[in-house]
């Protein structure tokens, strides 16, 4: 049995008077493609933050490769190996995709202002370095040939494409993807789902927080499923689909599938 | 997956700025011995140390996106630590002039929990801070002389050499702002110099990256408090007589127009806002009284048109210029990604 | 220190800090309907009282209502010309924020230098507006110039909160300071409503310049410390708060008043400076968001 990368214990995360996370428990598996779905509202992108750190937790642990990163702020978790993409995209507009990457290798990387101005040999291989890599990830996702185009003009397909390549040429062990097929198209979809698939094979675990069912189908190991800020099944995917009270949470009548219901309500 | 060997992450500067660089620099160099009118270059030292200021201003407001309106006050702790040091600890002044930079950086450790706040709760505190020390200027008189000034100060030396001839002077200021701006330039190239920027792009995406962000700020802090140190020992030393009202808030909002009307997050054009300012009411002096006026609508203008400023201008201008005499027919995007592709070739 | 002392700082204090409350709220008022923090706030104080001062050298006669009249008129009409010619194209252009706050400071620049041309770079003096005797009251001598000023400060102030409250367009000006956007659906008009908001920002601002002005005198730079010191009451209160920007106004007449004489005189104005900078890094939301956090 593989260890637990990831363990959230009774997370609770309240916004004034609205309780948007209820007491969800959850554990990642090193190597899995973790799923995270339920109806518009259910909490997801808020459990996701969570997570990430982008605001504390009201109530709730949470452990990360056995350190508990509850009270760590966003950016160290993210140097710890917690990498993220965004719901609604976020990139450096003026820089090339190129320079957009690079910024993902920054924890990994040590030159400063002093090694800078010095133009110590040492700096220059570690710019070389970083170019290389953050080429590669560009690569590894497809955007080769734009590497030089500035972030804020590239198609939307692009810069989505490019978000995933920042979060994940640092290949970190955890990656959480806030859906990353939201406004693509069949095709896109479907090379989406096979870039998912090639990430985890490069050793990272994801957590996937998604709307669009091919892709969840297609590539999730174990899927929770939340609703109304809780959790209502966790389990895999062909058990999740034909799960009753899942199919009732999207559409609240019995609905032939989740797909059909997801679709309904996407 | 194979992957061309790339030399850096940005493509270095075209040949042609390169060059224009380089040809400007050995003008303002060669100038002295033209043997232009004193008044002269004492005009285009004072543009050099104003210039130095600025570029200062720019890393903190053009790179990192923070918005600083007291850069005067190290200015004028520069200024006065040079001051005191030359002349009742008779400290050599290339000793004063550093240890000015270094005060002025020690003091701004003082604001460094100020740059946890953005936008104009930043900029408010940093003018309080500078109301402060203008403040402790004018009223600790047994220190800085107050009011009624600080006298005698001493002329530039270098190595006991003092630069009595004012050709020495200007060559100094400018010497020192080439420097600065050499420096910052390869920060800008440099890892510091991309993560100061996506701070400023997108801070949520680069705190999400792993960025220490407000360790980044500070250190733009720093770094632009000790650049404005330095420019205020040149001017103590250039002008000979320090006031306190050379160092008021005015002052400040003098080095923001500079970096604006220059062009935000252009060093070059922190050095052209610099010129402008400090020569044109020179050179157009009817207009003297109403500089401050015209300046505060230029400052509002540029904000409705464009951040690009004069710089901005020019590199359009340089952009159609190049783009004409290639004249192949290839369009603006194709030639930056060819020149892309020949640098990375190149490596 | 004795009683008669102890009063006259006492009601110093109120009465500087009923101006300061005007300009905070101010402040509040525009940094809840736009989020800008409005540097120019201090130059409709001061062009306020400018305009003012000029009304009564040209007619000497001018009761003290109709000059403070004078001078809300003044920074209400001066603020919508400010929003119009500027504020609004940057709005719409949907400028970033930092480059809106530029523009104010640019604004704020213009205001000041244009004064200096039309007005002079001396301090001006303001005629004696109300009765020169002192006022008795309980025992004490009180100037009634300070008593006069905190009536009219506590008059607009009320009126403020009767328009907010009671009439249709301030309910309406409070939604959109809520959210924007839900105003908008239910029909508000958001340009409408931004000129109103400057309109009575400016007659704030215009009417504690007036006052500042009989109190002391009127230059071209008065806009700047005050405006500054305005902005520190509100944070202080609590910004984007109303009820806070009152009671910041009021309170910090009262720190500045008292500790002028027991700090230094000389740094009067740096103790505004140093509250600012404290308030800022340690209750960023003010004694009104620490009255909140606490219940």
């Amino acid at each position: 049995m593989r260890e637990l990368l990831l363990e959230a214990d009774a997370l609770v995360r309240r916004f004034g008077g609205l309780l948007a996370v209820d007491a969800v428990s959850l554990g990642v598996r090193r190597g899995d493609i973790h799923g995270l779905i339920g109806p518009n509202g259910a909490g997801k992108t808020t459990f996701l933050n969570l997570i990430a750190g982008v605001f504390p937790v009201s109530a709730g642990t949470l452990r990360f490769r056995g350190d508990d990163i509850t009270a760590w702020s966003a950016a160290r978790r993210a140097r710890a190996g917690v990498r993220r993409t965004f719901q609604n995209l976020k990139l450096f507009p003026e820089m090339t995709a190129l320079e957009n990457v690079s910024i993902g290798l920054h924890a990994s990387t040590r030159a400063g202002i002093f090694a800078a101005l010095a133009r110590l040999p040492g700096q220059r291989r570690e710019e070389r370095e970083i170019a290389t890599a953050a080429y590669a990830a560009l690569d590894f996702v497809g955007l080769a040939h734009q590497a030089a185009v500035v972030a804020g003009t590239l198609p939307y397909g692009h810069r989505r494409l490019l978000e995933i390549a920042r979060a994940m040429v640092a290949k970190p062990p955890l990656l959480l993807l806030d859906e990353p097929a939201a406004g693509l198209n069949e095709t896109e979809a479907a090379n989406l789902s096979a870039l998912i698939l090639r990430i985890r094979d490069e050793g990272s675990t994801i957590v996937l927080v998604e709307h669009h069912m091919d892709v969840v189908m297609a590539v999730c190991d174990t899927i929770t499923v939340l609703n109304h800020g809780r959790k209502l099944a966790e389990g895999e995917p062909a058990a999740i689909q034909a799960d009753p009270a899942v199919i009732e949470a999207y559409l609240g009548q019995g609905e032939a599938s989740i797909g059909e219901a997801a679709d309904a309500h996407a | 997956m194979s992957a061309p060997p790339l030399a850096s992450v940005t493509a270095p500067p075209a040949m042609a700025s390169r060059v224009a660089t380089a040809v400007v620099l050995v003008a303002l160099l060669a100038l002295p011995f033209f043997q232009p009118h004193q008044f002269v270059l004492h005009m285009l030292a004072l543009v050099a140390i104003s210039a130095t200021v600025a570029l200062g201003l720019q890393l903190l407001l053009g790179f990192s996106g923070q918005l600083s309106i007291g850069q005067a006050a190290f200015y004028g702790i520069g200024a006065y630590t040079s001051a005191l040091l030359t002349t009742k600890l008779g400290v050599p002044f290339l000793g004063a002039l550093f240890a000015a930079g270094i005060v002025a950086a020690v003091t701004s450790l003082l604001m460094v929990p100020i740059t946890r706040l953005t936008g104009a709760y930043l900029a408010v505190a940093t003018l309080g801070f500078s109301i402060l020390v203008y403040l402790f200027i004018k009223n600790e008189e047994w220190l800085t002389g107050g009011s009624f000034g600080f006298m005698g100060i001493p002329r530039a030396s270098v190595f006991g050499t003092v630069l009595r001839n004012p050709g020495h002077a200007y060559l100094l200021c400018v010497v020192v702002a080439a420097l600065v701006y050499f420096a910052l330039a390869q920060l800008q190239r440099s890892r510091f110099g991309r993560a100061i920027n996506a701070i400023r792009q997108n801070e949520d995406a680069a705190r999400a990256s792993g960025i220490p962000v407000t360790l980044l700020k500070s250190q733009c802090f720093v770094i632009a408090a000790f650049v404005a140190g330095l420019a205020g020992s040149l001017y103590a030393h250039q002008v000979r007589y320090l006031a306190p009202n050379d160092f008021t808030f005015w002052k400040s909002i003098e080095i923001l127009i500079m970096v604006v009307i220059g062009g935000m997050g252009s060093l070059f054009g922190a050095v052209l806002g610099a010129a402008v300012v400090v020569l044109l009411p020179e050179v157009l002096r009817e207009i003297g009284d109403y500089r401050m006026l015209v300046f505060g609508a230029v400052l509002m203008a540029v904000m409705l048109f464009g951040e690009a400023g004069v710089a901005g201008f020019l590199s359009a201008i340089g952009r159609r210029l190049g783009r004409a005499l290639r004249s192949s027919g290839g369009d603006g995007g194709a030639t930056q990604a060819s020149a892309a592709r020949k640098d990375r070739a190149r490596a | 220190m004795g009683a008669g002392y102890f009063a006259e700082l006492l009601v110093g204090g109120l009465a500087i800090g009923c101006v300061y409350s005007l300009v905070a709220l101010g402040f509040a008022m525009i940094i809840r309907a736009t989020g800008i923090i409005h540097f120019a706030q201090g130059e409709l104080l001061m062009l306020g009282s400018m305009v003012a001062l000029s009304a009564m050298w040209v007619l000497p006669k001018l009761p003290a209502i109709a000059v403070l009249v004078c001078g809300m008129l003044a920074g209400g009409v001066l603020a919508v010309a400010m929003e119009f010619l500027v504020y609004r194209p940057l709005r719409l252009r949907r400028v970033p924020l930092m480059n809106v706050i530029t523009a104010t400071v640019g604004m704020s620049i213009l205001c000041i230098n244009a004064a200096r041309i039309i007005w002079g770079s001396e301090p001006l003096r303001y005629p004696e507006l109300f009765a020169t005797s002192a006022y008795e009251f309980l025992g004490l001598r009180v100037s009634p110039q300070l008593v006069w000023i905190m009536v009219f400060g506590v008059i607009l102030m009320g009126l403020l909160q009767l328009f907010l409250r009671h009439t249709r367009t301030g309910l309406v000006m409070q939604a959109v300071a809520q959210d924007a956007d839900a105003a908008q659906l239910m029909g508000a008009n958001l340009t409408r409503i931004m000129v109103y908001t400057f309109a009575i920002s400016g007659m704030m601002a215009g009417a504690a310049g007036v006052m500042v002005g009989s109190l002391f005198f009127s230059f071209f730079e008065m806009g700047f410390v005050t405006g500054l010191k305005g902005f520190v009451a509100a944070t202080l209160g609590g910004l984007g708060s109303l009820a806070g920007a009152m009671l910041g106004g009021i309170l910090f007449g009262l720190i500045e008043t008292f500790s002028a004489v027991y700090v230094s005189s000389a740094y009067k104005d740096g103790i505004g400076m140093v509250l600012l900078i404290v308030i800022l890094l340690f209750l960023p939301s003010g004694l009104v968001g620490l009255w909140k956090g606490r219940r």
